[in-house]
């Protein structure tokens, strides 16, 4: 039992401990899209969205994790669509303590090397869960949403 | 049927102990302690040459009521499983490899430190599921 003063903490301590793990994921997908385009030589430029979820999933994730996830639920205007993992080797045996389960995104990491890697092609899309089968959700989902096309090669944030 | 299968750390500390509800905890408990001299004693006695890694220690002493079997890991985890005469074990050896196996995933959780009380569903759920004489996938 928990007071909503001590819950509020923990939420908190949930958002930050998210964001790490974003920008961990970061820092890895900026340097991991060059190592993944050095070893698929017969990945050409993406024209849409769809090509972009099509390589992610079958080519991508399939390199470094070994699983190829589902792409499902894309929205009307084609900008939005989840990836399903059915089988997280990062969540392998891991059981989330209670004062995790409701707060903690925990291959949160993946998210920022998705948004990492595609924001080094040029791409600017927003990446994040959805639920996850450790907190007791359904699906291991994340959502991937493309916000634009980066126009130059200058950081994220100069215009 | 086992009635009591207990996991203790190298240092002897229990870590966790699950009893039958039909038999006394406090006896169970006492049991598991006073075999921990009779594993001591196997381990300081056994030559390491003929052993293999993980010591299946077999039957540890005679008492009129139960049977009590000893096993400890090459990490000197000990498990104890304690039966009753009247409704003896199949298989105790399975029995310490699948309690082994639980203890592995355990470990591997990153939440989990090794040396603390063990609270994990998955692994309450494999031993009290061994204690009913199920066997696991």
């Amino acid at each position: 039992t928990q007071s909503s003063g001590s819950s509020g903490i923990n939420a908190e301590y949930g958002e930050e401990v998210n964001k790490q793990l974003e920008t961990m994921g970061y820092n890895i997908g900026v340097r991991l899209i060059d190592d993944f385009l050095a070893h698929s030589p017969s990945v050409t430029r993406c024209s849409t969205l769809e090509e972009v979820a099509e390589v992610l999933c079958k080519q991508g994730f399939k390199m470094f994790l070994g699983i190829v996830p589902e792409v499902r639920n894309w929205s009307s205007a084609k900008d939005e669509f989840s990836l399903v993992i059915t089988e997280n080797p990062l969540a392998e045996y891991v059981e989330l303590p209670p004062h995790c389960q409701d707060c903690l995104w925990y291959s949160n990491i993946i998210c920022g090397v998705i948004r990492g890697a595609l924001e080094m092609v040029q791409m600017d899309v927003k990446c994040s869960f959805v639920g996850d089968t450790l907190r007791g959700n359904d699906s291991t989902e994340i959502r991937i949403k493309f916000v634009k096309i980066l126009e130059d090669s200058l950081p994220a944030g100069e215009d | 049927m086992a009635v009591c299968i207990a996991v203790l750390t190298k240092d002897n500390c229990p870590l966790y102990v699950a009893t039958d509800p039909t038999e006394d905890a406090l006896k169970m408990h006492f049991l598991v302690h006073t075999s921990i001299d009779v594993i001591e004693e196997k381990l300081s006695s056994a030559t390491a040459a003929n052993d293999p890694r993980d010591l299946y220690l077999g039957q540890l002493y005679p008492n009129e009521d139960y049977r009590i079997y000893g096993y400890v890991t090459n990490t000197k985890i000990k498990i104890v499983v304690i039966e009753t005469i009247s409704n003896p074990l199949k298989d105790a050896r399975q029995v310490f490899s699948q309690v082994h196996s639980a203890y592995i995933s355990l470990v591997c959780n990153p939440f989990y430190s090794p040396g603390e009380t063990i609270t994990s569903q998955p692994f309450l759920q494999t031993v009290t599921a061994l204690m009913r004489g199920k066997a696991i996938a």
